[in-house]
C-alpha cells in the first residue's frame, strides 16, 4: 500500500529564471520557488497561474527541484489556451505557483530494480524520480521513454547495456547517462538508435530478459497517456511485479477541497472516487486498473 | 500575521445570533470538510466567519464520473454530484476533528427526497455544528436538489420539514435557475427559514467539438465564478427586499474574488459574503478581501461592516449619501 502524503503547500511568487522552447511546442521552464523546491518529491506537481489575467490554475508535474538553489523546473507541451499563455511568459516575469502537491512515487527498498516508463508529457516526473533514486542510492533504475516529438534533451549513444534490447537501440539521454542510469527511447517516427514502436515494447523486452531472482526485485513506475498506463499495468500483472502509475485529470482547487479531480479506483472496501490532486497523482496500478 | 484587535472588531458580524469574526463564508463544495486548505501555508480560519462543509446526504455518495470540472470564460463548470461519505461518517468521524474555536462550521444538507433532507438535518441537529444550510439548489444530481429549489411549493415543504427537526439556525440556499426567486424566498420565510444563501450555481454545459460529446461526465454542470456575479447581485437584491422586513440575513455569493465584489454584495443586502471559486484562484484571497473591506470602511467613514448591508440607493431614490 502507498502511504498518504500530506506536506505543507506553499504559495510562492517566483521569478522565471529561464524558459526555452524546444521543437514540437515543448518548453523547459525554471522558476524560483525555494519553499517548494525544499520539499518537492518526484511525482508531485505545482498548481500554476499561467498569467495574472487567467486566474484558473494549471497543474504541471515537476521535472526537477534544486533545494540548494531554490528553483523548480517543468517541461510542458502547449496543448491548450493555458499552456499557450504560459509559453508567452518571459524570464524575469514572476509566476504564481502553489506546491508541491500530491502523493509522490514511493520506491520500496525491497524492490531496488526500478523500471521507469514515461510517455510524452509524462516523461518529466520519471526523470526526476530516476535522479532522486540515484542520489539516495535506492537502487538501479532503468528508464524508457516514448515520444512522437523530438526529445528536448541532449542524447548520446549509451555505454550502459540494457538486457533484452538489441544493440542498435542504443540512444540514451545524456543527463541519465551522466548519472550512470541506463535509458532508452521509443518513437513511432524512425530515428537512429531509437526503438521504432511503443515504449511498452521496450519495457516488455526488458522484463522478459530478467532472471526470476531479479524480477522479484523489480517495481514499475509509469507516467504518461492513459492507454500507455493501462498497457504498463497489464505488463506488471503478467510479470507479477508491483507498479505505481501517475494520473492526470482536470483540476480546480488542486489542494483537495473540491473533489473536481476525482477518478474511480478500486479499494479493499469496494469502488471509490479518489482525488488525483492529493490522494494521487500516484496510485498503485491495481487501484486504477484492477488486480 | 494577525490583525489589530480594534480593526478585527469592525469586521465582526452577527448572523442569526452566530458570531462571525469576519463577513466571509467559505462556500460548500469548495473546501471539502474544512481541513484541506489548512495545509496551505498562510491560510487561516481566523480570516473567515464560517465554513460551509461539503453537501451531505443520508448515505455515502460516490458522485459523478470524470470530468467533473472545466474552465469557462471568467468562471468554471462543475458537476461533482455530491460526493460525500454520508451524514453518519461526517458527524462521527469528521466533526470531532474540526476546531470549533477557530471559526463557525455550517453543515450543507442535501437529499433526493424530503425524508432524506429531514434525516440528515436531524442527525446534524444532534451534533456540535453551528448552523444548517439546506441545499435545494444543487444542479448536479438526478433527484432533489435544484428540482426542489426551482419549485416554491417543494422548497417550502423541505424547509418546513427540516424546521421541525432542528432549532439550530437554518439557512436556505436558493437557486438562480428559477423564474421568481423573491416569491420562493417569501415561501421559505413562511416555512421557517432563519437565513438565506444566494446564489448557488447556474446550470450550464460545455461541448468537446472533436468528439461532439459534453465535456463533463454528467453532461451538464453548475457555473460559478466571476461570470455569474451580475446575476448573483441582482438575485441578492431581490431576496433582500423580501427578507429585510423579517430581519432575515443573507450570505451573498457568486463570483466574489475581490474586496470590491464583496462590498457590492454587502450593499445589495448581504450580511455575509461567500467565497468559493476565488479560493481556487488564490487560496489566500480572504485576507485580501478583509483588508480591502476595512480600507473601504475607512474611506467611507463607517465603523463596522454591518453598517454597509443593504445601503444601496436606487436611482429612483435620489443620490448617494457619502
Ligand atoms: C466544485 C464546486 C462544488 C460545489 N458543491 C456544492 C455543494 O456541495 N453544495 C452546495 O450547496 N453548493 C455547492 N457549490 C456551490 C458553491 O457553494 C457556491 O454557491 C457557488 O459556487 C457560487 O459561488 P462562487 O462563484 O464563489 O464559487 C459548489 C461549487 C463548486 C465550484
Ligand atoms: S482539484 Fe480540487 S480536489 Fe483535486
Amino acid at each position: 500500500m502507498l502511504a498518504p502524503h500530506r506536506n505543507p503547500i506553499h504559495a510562492e511568487f517566483g521569478e522565471i529564471l529561464c524558459h526555452h522552447e524546444h521543437p514540437g511546442g515543448q518548453y523547459l521552464l525554471r522558476v524560483m520557488a525555494p519553499a517548494c523546491a525544499a520539499v518537492a518529491e518526484p511525482g508531485q506537481f505545482a498548481h500554476i497561474r499561467v498569467t495574472p489575467e487567467r486566474p484558473m490554475r494549471r497543474p504541471l508535474s515537476l521535472l526537477r527541484a534544486a533545494p540548494g538553489e531554490g528553483w523548480v523546473e517543468f517541461l510542458y507541451k502547449v496543448v491548450g489556451e493555458g499552456t499557450a499563455l504560459l509559453a508567452g511568459r518571459q524570464p524575469g516575469d514572476f509566476l504564481d505557483l502553489l506546491g508541491p502537491i500530491g502523493r509522490p512515487f514511493q520506491p520500496h527498498p525491497e524492490h531496488p530494480r526500478q523500471l521507469l516508463v514515461g510517455g510524452g508529457v509524462g516523461i518529466p516526473p520519471i526523470l526526476f524520480l530516476a535522479e532522486r533514486i540515484r542520489e539516495r542510492e535506492e537502487g538501479t533504475p532503468v528508464v524508457f521513454m516514448g515520444s512522437e516529438l523530438p526529445f528536448p534533451f541532449l542524447t548520446t549513444p549509451s555505454a550502459l547495456p540494457v538486457p533484452g534490447l538489441p544493440e542498435e537501440t542504443d540512444l540514451a539521454l545524456q543527463w541519465m547517462e551522466d548519472l550512470g542510469i541506463a535509458s532508452r527511447l521509443a518513437s513511432r517516427v524512425p530515428r537512429p538508435g531509437v526503438h521504432r514502436g511503443l515504449v511498452t515494447e521496450l519495457a516488455r523486452d526488458w522484463l522478459a530478459a530478467q532472471h526470476p531472482d531479479h524480477l522479484r526485485e523489480v517495481e514499475i513506475f509509469a507516467c504518461g497517456p492513459h492507454p500507455m498506463l493501462a498497457a504498463v499495468a497489464e505488463l506488471a500483472r503478467e510479470f507479477g511485479v508491483p507498479c505505481q502509475v501517475s494520473l492526470e485529470e482536470f483540476m480546480a482547487c488542486g489542494v483537495g477541497g473540491c473533489a473536481g479531480c476525482a477518478v474511480p479506483v478500486n479499494t479493499p472496501e469496494g469502488p471509490a472516487m479518489k482525488r488525483v490532486c492529493v490522494d494521487g497523482p500516484v496510485f498503485e496500478a491495481r487501484e486504477v486498473f484492477g488486480p | 500575521m494577525s490583525r489589530d484587535p480594534e480593526q478585527a472588531e469592525r469586521l465582526r458580524v452577527d448572523f442569526c445570533g452566530l458570531d462571525f469574526q469576519t463577513p466571509i463564508v467559505l462556500l460548500s463544495g469548495c473546501v471539502g470538510f474544512g481541513d484541506e486548505y489548512t495545509r496551505v501555508v498562510g491560510f487561516s480560519h481566523a480570516e473567515v466567519g464560517a465554513v460551509c462543509l461539503k453537501g451531505t446526504t443520508a448515505q455515502p455518495r460516490l458522485g459523478n464520473p470524470p470530468h467533473r470540472v472545466y474552465e469557462t470564460p471568467a468562471g468554471m463548470l462543475n458537476a461533482i454530484g455530491l460526493q460525500n461519505p454520508g451524514v453518519d461518517h461526517v458527524v462521527e468521524e469528521i466533526l470531532p476533528t474540526l476546531d470549533f474555536t477557530e471559526t463557525r462550521f455550517i453543515a450543507n444538507v442535501s437529499g433526493s427526497t424530503i425524508e432524506e433532507y429531514v434525516r440528515v438535518t436531524e442527525r446534524f441537529d444532534d451534533s456540535p455544528i453551528d448552523a444548517i444550510e439546506i441545499n435545494i439548489s444543487c444542479p448536479n444530481v438526478k433527484a432533489g436538489g435544484v428540482a426542489f429549489g426551482n419549485d416554491p411549493d417543494m422548497s417550502a415543504r423541505v424547509v418546513e420539514a427540516c424546521r421541525k427537526v432542528t432549532r439550530k439556525p437554518l439557512i436556505t440556499k436558493l437557486s438562480p435557475n428559477q423564474t421568481d426567486i423573491a416569491e420562493n424566498a417569501r415561501r421559505c420565510i413562511e416555512a421557517g427559514t432563519d437565513a438565506f444563501a444566494a446564489i448557488n450555481t447556474l446550470m450550464g454545459m460545455a461541448i468537446d467539438i472533436e468528439s461532439r460529446t459534453p465535456v463533463l461526465g454528467n453532461d451538464q454542470g453548475g457555473l460559478s465564478g466571476p461570470a455569474i456575479k451580475p446575476v448573483a447581485l441582482l438575485k441578492v437584491h431581490q431576496v433582500y427586499q423580501v427578507a429585510r422586513p423579517h430581519g432575515i440575513p443573507i450570505i451573498g455569493q457568486g463570483g466574489v474574488t475581490t474586496p470590491e465584489d464583496a462590498i457590492e454584495f454587502l450593499i445589495a443586502g448581504a450580511t455575509a459574503v461567500g467565497v468559493g471559486t476565488a479560493l481556487f484562484y488564490d487560496p489566500l484571497v480572504c485576507r485580501t478581501i478583509n483588508d480591502g473591506i476595512l480600507d473601504y470602511l475607512d474611506r467611507h467613514g463607517l465603523a463596522t461592516v454591518g453598517q454597509l448591508t443593504g445601503t444601496l440607493v436606487r436611482n429612483d431614490e435620489g443620490t448617494c449619501c457619502a
